[in-house]
């Protein structure tokens, strides 16, 4: 998809001779939309779900819950911290959101550090191996009970790979690099296939930034503006 | 809970204890009652949503323990031999009494409560009955002659006997029965006493069940009831499968009840709901059916005399 985004990029761009971007710039641009998108899922998740329950959303291909669900779930991951410091786990260096933590068949319970010495406290709710109860300190967690040493997995949301445009660069005479999938640094955006427009439009925004022109930021901007409406 | 197989029910799959699976289809645990609560009940398009786990964990034990206290009928029993202190241990979850019993020869002799105090905490005093300290300030506690005269047997109970000093207080001293010199008239005996079987008081604070004298080296049987909380492990908690919906609609009902800005209608709906789920319950666990009540009717064309 990247290089799709990329010549969709320089097209629009050079059409209206605003400039030519290069492959660097490029990646950064790419890099930052696609981040700006993928949390942009989050608020999106949040504001369906209301809609959902005042039925403004439906079912099968108009669910569209699910479908940002999928969406999101591309980037699920699922670890085995380290268990070195049982009962305290690393967090991987990628995640970006920790959904569930496991330990064995059961789930571990997140809980705010303002209220874990209450819920540890009483006899009722303090956790046991049946009910285990984690909290987050840094990017380390703590599992409780501390007896839970080993056989911690996390399910978690990783940040998506920062996207990369390779070429092969040619000889001096030639101007325009060459897309090369297979050199080893190579990655295409992680986003699904629909996100595509979005991802044209808000480069063209980076790049008309970045090369002063206001019409080509003011381009990119409307042209998200519709994906957005589209989207909900 | 996954099922069993017939032969993981019937001798736990070879390994000890054979009986851990015996009757467990009765029960749903803790474990699924809150899964199925969070699965079920919880989320974005349901009545209860963001609620933490540990929220219907904890009223979901205290449904349990409500319905442990009275409408589950789950009584756990417990023999013990009381010795020369008359004295025994109340059981280490235990919550209230149903029946406390003696076993003699065979038979189960019910036990009376008895309503007078039959213990007593004694404080020290000097001759002018002034209470005493030790250096730390507290009141130095002695022999209570409330409880010697119990343990010694030298305290007054009812004799029910045979004779004319049937219904009379007296000393029982080694099975021997002596009365003081009768004085006045007697009025027939003291119905809320009268019984002839020992009787006993619950020393809730110090956690022990006294006996009056007659108790001593004789076996105790104690029906009572606990909480279900099963000594905190929360992988034996378990409630009757016919109170599961009951446990939902109370963890769903306390949720929204303390909970801000739910519609009072909304509220009073879980409420009833959760009432007749308990009370269908109830019904249900009675187990009134023709039968029984056939052999209950039995008794009605009795003469009684």
């Amino acid at each position: 998809m990247i290089n799709s985004v990329r010549n969709t990029v320089l097209a629009v761009a050079n059409k209206q001779n605003f400039g030519y971007i290069t492959p660097f710039d490029f990646n950064l641009y790419a890099k930052q939309a696609q981040l700006d998108i993928f949390e942009d899922y989050f608020y999106r998740y949040s504001q369906w779900i209301t809609k959902q329950n005042v039925r403004q959303s439906g079912s099968g291909y108009s669910d569209h819950v699910k479908n940002i669900e999928q969406a999101i779930d591309i980037f699920s991951t699922i670890n085995t911290p380290d268990d070195t410091n049982g009962p305290v786990f690393p967090l991987p260096n990628d995640y970006y959101l920790l959904n569930v933590v496991r330990y064995g068949n059961r789930e571990v319970e997140r809980v705010s550090n303002s209220k874990l010495l209450h819920l540890t406290s009483s006899n009722l709710t303090a956790p046991t191996t049946t009910f285990p109860a984690y909290a987050m300190n840094g990017s380390d967690i703590t599992v409780y009970p501390s007896t839970i040493t080993t056989g911690v997995t996390i399910q978690y949301i990783r940040k998506p790979l920062d996207p990369k445009w390779t070429y092969v660069a040619l000889g001096a005479g030639d101007s325009e690099p060459v897309f090369d999938q297979s050199a080893t640094d190579y990655q295409d955006f992680e986003l699904p296939p629909e996100d595509e427009p979005l991802l044209v439009a808000k480069i063209l925004q980076y790049a008309g930034i970045s090369i002063r022109e206001k019409d080509l930021y003011v381009s990119g901007q409307n042209e998200e503006g519709k994906e957005t409406q589209k989207q909900g | 809970m996954a099922y069993l197989t017939g032969y993981e029910y019937y001798e736990n799959n070879g390994n000890l204890p054979e009986d851990a699976n015996w009757g467990s289809y009765q029960y749903t645990s803790l474990t699924d009652i809150v899964n199925n609560f969070m699965l079920m009940y919880v989320g974005n398009d349901k009545l209860v949503n963001n609620a933490e786990r540990y929220n219907v964990l904890f009223h979901a034990k205290r449904g349990i323990q409500e319905l442990n206290y009275d409408a589950m009928k789950e009584t756990k029993i417990v023999e013990l031999t009381v010795c020369d202190n008359l004295r025994v241990v109340l059981p280490p979850d235990f919550v209230n009494w149903n029946r406390i019993s003696l076993f003699k020869d065979g038979t189960l002799f019910p036990l009376t409560e008895n309503v007078q105090t039959n213990f007593a905490k004694s404080y020290l005093q000097d001759n002018d009955c002034r209470v005493l300290f030790d250096q730390d300030g507290d009141v130095l506690i002695g022999t209570s002659l409330l409880d010697g005269s119990r343990i010694d047997g030298l305290h007054k109970t009812q004799y029910l006997g045979d004779g004319p000093f049937h219904g009379s207080l007296g000393y029982s001293i080694d099975g021997q029965w002596i009365f003081d010199f009768s004085i006045g008239a007697r009025y027939g005996s003291n119905s809320e006493t009268a019984n002839m079987n020992p009787t006993f008081k619950i020393d809730k604070a110090s956690g022990v069940i006294n006996f009056s004298s007659h108790m001593t080296d004789e076996i105790v049987v104690i029906e009572y009831i606990s909480d279900g909380m099963e000594g905190g492990d929360d992988s034996k908690v378990s409630v009757n499968k016919l109170f599961e919906d009951y446990i939902y609609a109370y963890i769903k009902y306390a949720i929204l009840n303390s909970k801000f800005g739910v519609q009072e209608y909304i509220v009073n709906r879980a409420k009833k709901d959760k009432s007749s789920l308990l009370r269908n319950a109830k019904i249900r666990l009675s187990n009134i059916h023709p039968g029984r009540l056939l052999m209950n009717m039995r008794g009605q064309n009795k003469w009684i005399k």
